[in-house]
């Protein structure tokens, strides 16, 4: 358009970008809204501390010298760590969570954004159907999808196989990837896509240039859900683990029947530590924060 | 991803073992037996229990009897074997309190009964230990009774019924009977102290209302904290779980009252579906070996079954190694109890919840 | 290179049997800036969307260039494409959304950010590269859209309402630069849209669409002066449509009664041995106006009397609406010829044509 010489449009294109930041919201924390806001505060800090009281219960028992949770604590110790870190059992359990969690994280994640894609985009019949049966591991208790799938395993003759454990964890962290990537795609405009299509993508590097970036922070957000349920899973895995190869949360449940010590509080301190570690390494590798600002 | 776990010890190796298992859908077994060995798959506890186990007890069985012992310690261990075939059972040995294998005998999951020709130290054990009120074996057992602070002048105990007294109002500790052994066979206990005997439940019912206010809880090992932080001066406790703490100067003793103590037997059973028979049975006198049996109560402190066990002086004085003191064992009709487990679960909620 | 595009009967129709396109019919030639325009729902979108691909025709073909394009999928038409709210990619910068299309076809780094460059300085946003399209204002995403589509050097260029969300300058603006560079390039260039002011000013030739089927297409003159549907004739600015039976004035030539004592003379075009009921148009800057009893009296069937109602003032012209004295209403538009010139409500008038300027329509 560089023969325009009568109207200068970046003038008014300019113009227009100002009076678009002009009219974003004002602060108005003035008038009677000020005492809302100091409401607003105790209510989040009352729920912090709501969320937050257990964790530190339970750090506080971690570094308690005494084997038992005693108030106030008579001081500070690493023994439960040092006892914790020491023990093969579990140390076994920590690396085989892990192992579990990211096995679990990476099919759920890849079954779970695939199924939302056919569903939003597939035109299936019945697919509110679907997706009710989808969602539904979130309401049966756990505990029966892991006598189920145990008694599936027996009655297959195939034992208690680690892909077996994993395929139960899948089954109740799938929903958690399904919704967080049906999420984004309900507010996806088709028109990228076709707008790549138009611009010489075939349908497969359409998918990887422009739709799988724009579901991306859904899917990681589902992802890192089925990480961590994945890793704290009690009811599905109790069930399902094999002898020799016990989940983390299993051998804490039966170290819980005989030995009542600060172990299970350094177990704990170092899962929720390891979740964190995953959800910033998650962050920072795959990066949440360059797709939050769309 | 594998960078952003960091810390984690993941290797390289056990990585592509779990991702081979995956694929080819096996379990990449951490220790590989030779491939023709027999496996003889059992239950058993954690804790100091399967630590020996694991690092003694089990490998030398191993050796000795070419074979692979495969040791399920994740609860529960009833419903896996009810929910796996009767033909192909999960476990071959079933290791577990008397109350459970009661249940389990009741289902046709367990023998009732072992075979003294096949278990040839069966020959030696004390008559409770293969009483009718035992299916299988018994090969240890602990005491039930009470367990005390010594550092409160509460004086000298020697009843039951000292429970009762309003003085521990406020420390006194039981369990959700429910959920719990110890619990339900003090339950029982209550019966014989106030009323006509185990089975007398409204007796029991009103011994229990009168207990009030108590703590429960539902773990044992819940109660050793609650007693060795003081929060409890007098609670119902096995002996065991005293013990345990023997050396640590702690200010708490068991006591066995005089009416008697309740036993708290560790029952093995054999699943008559089971396809190594024989190793089962193998299993099952090598748990009542004289040393096997030395080892394992001398780390635990349960009181062995089989009467030529000999311990060491500590353990000989505490434990109940003694026809004398094996005469104290009150043993509980579990057929009983469980037949009508759901009507006591039911009323003692009520009690408790009130 | 620029190419022709020959629509050749095509429909569609959807489950349900709605038919979105039915049966259209249209050549569009080289470098010409083709608009498709009628209201919403009228087709004119679809079969855009049948032409870059984006649906399937039910029946019929499309031919680029005379080679039969109408199952080859949309990646491989080689056509630009700006979408309503232009749909540039929020993830890439500027410079990317630009470039995608060259990257697809696999051209090297340096000649991609020589293009990218290019097509930036036409359209006027160089130094706005690493942008990402939420920082841009409506009408420099709109330019970053027609860059993206015209730096493919596509066949053809295809708009889906391209300039329905800017302001009103704005929007004229973009028109004349959007016609400029049309001109320029020599694009063959098939435009959507529902406002016909755009489609008149900006386009060689209009096929007008209503529900599903192309109603005329001609140049904006053709289209709007000889209308050849009642549809057409109504929706391309303001007219006055009459109906009647066909009969003859005094003089015995063609004319129409409208009824209510008013005969209208037919052009000399119009078929004098035909019967039966007929539609005329009869745009309102065709009559002329003059204060009551001025007029020497035109003959039959080209004047009227009657009584200005309201005035609407325009600017450069006013038009007024007419109560007729046998009770019909008539738009009459005059050019502003100065204050002392204008009617006010309840002047008496008298109206005059020429029956040439009547156009017949088709029903």
């Amino acid at each position: 358009m560089g023969t325009s010489a009568a109207h200068n449009p970046s003038l008014a294109s300019d113009r227009e970008a100002a009076s678009r930041q002009a009219a974003a919201p004002a602060h108005a924390a003035v008038g009677p809204r000020h005492y809302g806001r100091y409401v607003y505060l105790a209510i989040n800090i009352a729920i912090l501390i709501f969320l937050l009281a257990p964790i530190a219960v339970v750090v506080v028992f971690a570094l308690n010298p005494t084997p038992f949770i005693q108030f106030p604590p008579v001081g500070v110790s690493l023994r439960w760590f040092e006892k914790f870190f020491a023990s093969r059992d579990f140390m076994h359990a920590l690396g085989f969570s892990l192992e579990v969690a990211l096995f679990t994280t990476v099919s759920a994640t890849i079954l779970g954004a695939s199924a939302a894609l056919a569903l939003a985009r597939g035109n299936l019949p019945g697919a509110r159907l679907i997706v009710v049966v989808m969602l539904s591991p979130l309401m049966l208790p756990a505990i029966l999808t892991g006598l189920a799938l145990f008694q599936t395993y027996v009655l297959l003759d195939v034992g208690r196989p680690t892909w077996g454990l994993v395929a139960g964890h899948t089954l109740v962290t799938l929903p958690y990837v399904v919704r967080t990537t049906l999420a984004v795609l309900h507010n996806f405009d088709l028109r990228l896509e076709e707008a790549a299509r138009n611009l010489g993508a075939s349908p497969a590097r359409t998918f990887f240039e422009v739709t799988l970036p724009l579901i991306k922070p859904g899917v990681l957000a589902g992802a890192i859900f089925a990480f961590i349920v994945s890793f704290d899973q009690f009811p599905v895995s109790l069930f399902l683990v094999s002898p020799g190869n016990e989940t983390l949360p299993v051998t804490l449940f039966n170290y819980l029947k005989f030995d009542l010590d600060g172990t299970i509080g350094a177990a704990s301190v170092v899962s929720i530590v390891l979740a964190f570690l995953v959800v910033i390494g998650l962050d920072r590798t795959v990066g949440l924060r360059s797709y939050v600002k769309l | 991803m594998m960078k952003a776990l960091g810390s984690t010890r993941l290797s390289r190796r056990r990585f592509l073992a779990a991702g081979a298992s995956l694929a080819i859908g096996a379990i990449a077994a951490p220790h590989v037996a030779r491939a023709d060995d027999p496996v003889l798959r059992i239950t058993g506890w954690g804790g100091k229990w399967g630590d020996v186990m694991k690092a003694e007890i089990g490998p030398a069985f191993e050796s000795e009897f070419k074979c692979k012992l495969q040791t399920d310690s994740a609860f529960p261990y009833l419903p896996k074997l009810q929910a796996s075939s009767r033909s192909a059972p999960i476990y071959d040995v079933l290791h577990t309190n008397s109350n459970e294998q009661w249940a389990a005998a009741e289902m046709g999951l367990v023998e009732p009964k072992v075979d003294p020709k096949l278990v040839p130290n069966l020959a030696d054990v004390y008559p409770y230990a293969v009483s009718d009120k035992i299916v299988g074996v018994s090969i240890f057992t602990s005491a039930i009774g009470l367990g005390m602070r010594t550092d409160k002048g509460y004086g000298s105990i020697t009843s039951w019924k000292e429970l009762w007294d309003a003085k521990y109002n406020g420390v006194r500790g039981g369990y959700v009977i429910p959920v719990n052994s110890l619990g339900q066979a003090f339950l029982m206990m209550c019966g014989t102290l106030f009323g006509k005997g185990q089975t007398d439940l409204d007796a029991a019912y009103t011994a229990l209302e009168k207990l009030k206010p108590i703590k429960i809880v539902d773990f044992t090992g819940a109660m050793e904290k609650m007693l060795l932080s003081g929060e409890v001066g007098l609670c119902v406790i096995h002996d065991s779980g005293i013990y345990r703490y023997d050396g640590q100067n702690q200010p708490t003793d068991f006591i066995a009252p005089s009416e008697g103590v309740l036993s708290l037997e560790q029952v093995l059973t054999i699943t008559p579906g089971s396809k190594v028979k024989e190793l089962a049975n193998a299993y099952v006198n090598y748990m009542l070996r004289p040393e096997v049996q030395k080892r394992l109560a001398e780390t635990v402190w349960y009181s062995p079954a089989n009467r030529k066990v000999k311990l060491d002086a500590k353990y000989d004085a505490k434990l109940l190694t003694t026809p004398e003191k094996v005469s104290k064992l009150i043993q509980v009709d579990w057929k009983w109890y469980n037949e009508r487990k759901d009507e006591i679960d039911q009323r003692v909620n009520r009690i408790f919840r009130a | 290179m620029s190419a022709s595009i020959e629509i050749a009967g095509v429909s569609k129709i959807y489950d349900g049997g709605v038919r979105a396109v039915d049966a259209v019919a249209m050549d569009i030639r080289q470098g010409e800036f083709f608009s498709l325009l009628g209201p919403s729902g009228c087709g004119k979108t679809t079969t855009l969307r049948i032409i870059a691909g984006f649906e399937t025709p039910s029946s019929g073909a499309i031919r680029v260039d005379g080679a039969d394009i109408t199952h080859v999928p949309a990646h491989k038409r080689d056509m630009g494409m700006v979408f309503q709210n232009y749909a540039l990619f929020p993830h890439r910068t500027v410079a990317e959304n630009v470039a995608f299309g060259l990257r697809m076809r696999g051209h090297d780094k340096a000649s991609i950010a020589t293009k990218v460059k290019a097509a930036l300085a036409m359209v006027e946003l160089s130094g706005l590269e690493d942008r990402r399209p939420a920082q841009l204002s409506g009408g420099q995403q709109q330019r970053v859209a027609l860059a993206r589509a015209i730096v493919i050097a596509p066949r053809v260029l295809l708009c889906d309402e391209p300039l329905g969300a800017l302001d009103k300058k704005l929007r004229q603006q973009m028109q004349f630069e959007l016609k400029q560079l049309q001109k320029k390039l020599g694009l063959t260039l098939v435009f959507v849209t529902h406002d016909q002011e755009e489609a008149l000013a900006m386009s060689d030739r209009i096929a007008v669409m209503n529900g599903g089927r192309v109603e005329q297409v001609g140049t904006p003159a053709e289209i709007y002066n000889q209308p050849t549907t009642r549809f057409v004739a109504d929706f391309i600015g303001d007219t006055n449509i009459f109906r009647g039976e066909r009969t003859t004035t005094g003089a015995g030539a063609p004319a129409l009664d409208v009824g209510k004592g008013l005969i209208l003379a037919l052009p000399p075009s119009a078929d004098a041995q035909g019967a039966g009921a007929l539609s005329v148009a009869l745009r309102p800057e065709k009559i002329r106006l003059s204060p009551r009893g001025d007029a020497a009296g035109g003959a039959a069937g080209t004047c009227a009397h009657g009584v200005v109602e309201n005035t609407n003032f325009l600017g450069g012209a006013v038009l007024y609406r007419i109560t007729l004295e046998g009770a019909h209403r008539i738009l009459v538009q005059q050019p502003n010829a100065g204050t002392s010139h204008l009617f006010i409500p309840g002047n008496g008038v008298t109206l005059d044509w020429t029956p040439a300027d009547l156009v017949v329509l088709e029903d």
